[in-house]
Order: C-alpha cells, then structure tokens, then sequence
C-alpha cells in the first residue's frame, strides 16, 4: 500500500496534537509541584517554572508521616503480589491441565466472580473483617473486637480473591503442547513436580504480566484502604493524599509534589516495562 | 489414534485449586450472599433486626438515589461512547502504517490509565480549579467567562466525564488495535481490487470485523463506568446540590459515613442486579476477548 507523504504529514501532527493533550496534565502537575506559592497565585499562567522549588517536595513529605504511608503502600502490594502469583498459577494450572469432577463448573464461578465489582463486596467484605473470629480481640462469635480492621490481613485479603490471575495464568498454559504432560510422568514426575520443574521455569513472561498488573491495581486502591483503615498509622499513599487534599487545599505546590512522587514508582515501573502492562489488559481487559 | 477411556482424574487437583478457591468463597460468593442478607435487616454495627422488605420500600422513595441513578446513567452514557469513539478513531490512526513513532505515541495515551485515580484526581483538581486553574486562564486568555467548573451544578458532572474520559482511552485504544492486528489484510486487499475507498473499508470491513471487541468493550466499559466512586468522593464529596453523586458513592455514605448498613446493602444488591444483567450478556454473546492477541 502506498502512502501520500503529505497523509502521513498530517497523521504525524493530529497524533502529535492529541498526545500533548493526553500529557499536559502531566506536565502541568510537575510544573506546579516546582513552583513558588506567588508563582502558582499569579495571572499569568506559564509551564516553565521562573525558579525551581525542589524544597516543595521535602515539605510535602514533612507534612506527615508518609515514610509510614509509603511503607504501607509498599508492604500491603508486596503480600497481595507474592500471595496472588503462588495461588493463582496453582489454581491456573488446575484449570489448564488437570481432569476433575465439577471442573467446569469451578471455572465458570470463577469466571462470574471476575465480573463482581469490589463495589459490591466492599460493604459486606467490611463486616466480614471487622466480626472476624479470633482476631483482633474478637471471640469465637466474632464479637469484642475490631477484628481485622486496621491490619494488613484484613487490607490484602479481598485482593487475593480476585480471579483475573487464575485466568490468565489458564489462558497461559492451555498452550503448552499436551506432549510435554507425556513426557513428565514417563520421566516419573508428579503433577506438582511437573508444575514446579516444567511449567515454571517457561512462564516468566506471564509472571511479569501479573506481576505489573497486580502491583498497579494494588498500589492505586484507594476505596477498600478508605474502608477498611481508621487508623493513620495504616494509610496507604492513595489515601493519604486524598486527606492531604483537605489540609493543604490552597497550596497547590505541596499537593502536586505529593502526587507526582506517589505517582513516580509506577511511572518507573511503566517506563521499563510497557509491554507487561498491555499484555494483561488485552488478555481479558478486567480490573480484578 | 484415539485412546480408550483411560481419563485420569487428578485428584490432586482440588488441592491446587484450593488456596485460590478458599480467598474466592470468603471474600467473593460469600460477601453476596451476606449482603444480600444484611439488605433485610436495619443493621447499623450495634444492634441488628429483620425488618422483611423495608430498606427496599424506602429505596424506591429515596430522592437522592434516584438522583445518583440518574447520575451514574448520565455518566456511563457519555463516558463509554465517547472514549469508545475517541479510542477506536486512535487506534485506526496508530494502526495505520503511514505513521512514524506508533510505539511512542502508544505509550503516552495509555499513560493515565495506569495512575491511580486518586492522583488524577489531584490534577483535575488543579486543572479545574476556579481562581488559577489551567482551564479558566485559557478561557480568560481567550476573552471568556472564568466557568465555576466542579463548583457549578450545571457543569460537574461534564467536567467528571471529560476527566473519565482522558483516563480511559488508552485502554479502549490498546483493545482496539488488538482487535485490529487480528483482521486478515487479505479482506483489505480484496475490497481495493473491487475499487472500495478508505472510508468504505473502515464502514463494510473494518468496523463489522471489530464486533467481538466493541461488544466487549462496551460491556466491561459499562460495568466499570457504573461503580464510579473515587474520583467522585476525592473531587466534589457529590456536590454541588448533589450533582456529581453515584451509585457508589451512595452507598459509601449510608454504610460507612451513616452506619447505615442494611440500607447500603439494600443499594449494593440494586448495583449488583445491573452488573448481573451485563455480565449475563457478556456470557451469552461475547467470547470474553478470547480471540484478542496482541502484535
């Protein structure tokens, strides 16, 4: 097929147009986290910063403890990352590989279960944690207590249920030839042999995709931390800044600096990794 | 060769499915079937009681819900089609070989999908922000009335969906140019031997093949669109007048800002009965993206 130079000119700059609206609030937002407070209040309105205010950052952080917000953050998307990979490639395999009674049926709760909002869980998920036997003070009847609120369990839990892992990871070794099941029982492997020293070792690209996904979904919550933290000590970024919001709602420079470094972990991760990200989404294209 | 019926059961199986199984029952199916239990009941966290249909009879005379169906409808609506039509004309353009810089271009649309909305919401904020935000100096430079924008009844619920919109469409794009590397080239060249323009071949080939993908989109876009909350609970509280408020974010406030948890749940099951319909759609006519693939 052949093209008209002056097609593709014109193509080049609408792309070139659009992108610059995608990215100006970007732009905008480290812009304004390096500008002075007289600068930000001032008629005229300029992308470059006159002076730049890299003090606007440390501020931002002294505000509050958001070592601690970022610690929690960071722990809550480690344990619900770790915890997903290990049971849902266990569970993908099964549904990939395996003949059992009630197979079909399991994979197509699942399946449903996919499509379940956490809006809809979230009130009774909340209750769930809070009456949850043993823990927290709680009784055996789940009463006394405050349950699992304010922990890390009770933070991480409802994101280990979420069935796009197990999906994926089927969707994944439903492509493996069959032959390769053959060879490992010959060589006298069990199933779980089999999954640890075959399947494993060839499915680095779907762990990276899981791995990208399950940190971004984990490290944006915002609404399960909303309901399931009333303690500051248990805040994660997210919500942090949406308090942050309340305090500093006139200092713009404070805000944005916030923002961009809550922001800065996944955007390193999305520079490196581009392709991961995509990859998940396009497979069944569900939050979960 | 076809074997005789030597199909083993694994039944090592259930163990592999069980830890994922275990997470799944407790903190999926059976949240369902707590909630849908609470929504009889006038549960507040202290005491508890059975009170049959009432949270329904009240729902169906509640004002505000109704406005926040309203709301989230509006919402939805606005929000799916024109990222669905913004993201499919991008995906045309980027697909096309007569672009330089797809890769790069790609990356930077998809961009504000995977920042957290609470952040976006930061910098929508600011953007809209009534004294020196970006949007009221552009109409001021250009002559204009500064606008109210998350301040404004009128203009709120607008302002949202634009926002909702600027986030979505990498992700509508990146499905769409999926779909697109899975149309045979042959049909292309066929319809320019027959003498077919472009824009013909977008109309009787292009769109007609992309069925499977648009349906998908549609539903999951609808699904998604309909729990809105965050940006809505960050950015506005609902306000103006309650103009921004959702389903959602209904049922944040009388759950957990009100205690009123039977009430909440009565509201989730409505929520729930919506996605059920979707999903059930999704079930019988789509294949769940099966046949997408990415180049």
């Amino acid at each position: 097929m052949r093209i008209k130079k002056s097609t593709r000119i014109v193509l080049f700059v609408f792309m070139l147009l659009f992108c610059v609206i995608i990215i100006i609030p970007f732009l905008i937002m480290v812009s304004t986290s390096l500008k002075t407070p007289a600068e930000i209040s001032s008629a005229a309105f300029r992308l470059w910063p006159e002076r730049w205010q890299f003090s606007n950052y440390v501020e931002a952080m002294r505000s509050s403890d958001w070592g601690r917000f970022f610690w929690n953050s960071f722990y809550t998307t480690v344990l619900s990352v770790v915890i997903s990979l290990v049971i849902n490639s266990l569970a993908g395999y099964a549904f990939a590989r395996m003949t059992f009674k009630g197979k079909d049926f399991l994979f197509l709760l699942a399946l449903v279960g996919m499509m379940i909002p956490q809006q809809v869980t979230m009130l009774p998920n909340f209750v769930a944690m809070k009456y949850f036997p043993l823990m927290g003070g709680n009784n055996i009847l789940g009463q006394g207590g405050t349950g699992l609120v304010n922990t890390y369990a009770g933070m991480v839990a409802p994101y280990i249920a979420g069935a796009f892992g197990v999906f994926l990871f089927r969707q994944f070794f439903m492509n493996f030839p069959k032959s390769l099941d053959d060879a490992a029982k010959i060589d006298g492997l069990s199933r779980m042999g089999a999954f640890v020293r075959i399947y494993l070792p060839l499915s680095k690209s779907i762990f990276a995709t899981l791995i990208v996904f399950k940190t971004t979904s984990t490290w944006n919550e915002y609404t399960w931390p909303l309901i399931i933290t009333t303690r500051k000590n248990m805040w994660t970024v997210q919500l942090a800044l949406s308090v942050f919001k309340e305090e500093f709602i006139t200092q713009w420079n404070y805000l944005m600096a916030a923002t961009t470094l809550i922001m800065l972990p996944l955007l390193v991760m999305y520079v490196f990794m581009q392709k991961y990200f995509v990859e998940g989404i396009v497979t069944t294209g569900i939050k979960g | 060769m076809k074997k005789k019926k030597d199909v083993t059961i694994d039944r090592c199986a259930y163990w592999f499915i069980a830890p994922y199984y275990m997470f799944f029952l407790l903190f999926v199916l059976l949240p369902i079937v707590v909630n849908i239990t609470l929504s009889f009941t006038d549960f507040n966290l202290k005491t508890i009681s059975f009170v049959g249909l009432k949270n329904y009879f009240v729902l169906a005379h509640d004002g505000l819900f109704w406005k926040s169906v309203l709301n989230t409808l509006i919402y939805v609506i606005f929000t799916v089609f024109m990222t669905l039509v913004l993201g499919f004309v991008l995906a045309l353009a980027l697909n096309s070989a007569a672009l330089w810089g797809t890769r790069f271009f790609r990356g930077f649309i998809y961009l504000p999908y995977v920042t957290s909305m609470v952040s976006m919401s930061m910098v929508w904020l600011w953007l809209y922000d009534p004294t020196n935000g970006v949007f009221n100096v552009m109409l001021e430079t250009l002559g204009l009335e500064a606008r109210q924008w998350l301040y404004d009844e009128k203009l709120a619920l607008g302002a949202m969906i634009v926002m909702g919109v600027w986030k979505g469409i990498g992700y509508y794009m990146t499905l769409y140019i999926a779909g697109l590397n899975n149309i045979p080239s042959y049909l292309y060249e066929a319809a320019s031997i027959d003498g077919a323009g472009c824009l013909q071949k977008v109309f009787s080939i292009t769109i007609p093949m992309l069925r499977p993908v648009t349906f998908f989109i549609v539903i999951t876009g609808v699904i998604n669109a309909f729990n809105v909350f965050e940006q809505v609970n960050v950015m506005t509280g609902g306000g103006p007048m309650n103009a921004t408020t959702t389903i959602v974010h209904q049922i944040y406030t009388r759950a957990f800002t009100e205690y009123r948890m039977g009430y909440g749940a009565a509201e989730a099951v409505f929520l729930l009965l919506i996605i059920l319909v979707f999903t059930l759609l999704n079930f019988r006519y789509g294949n769940q993206g099966q046949d997408l693939d990415i180049g």
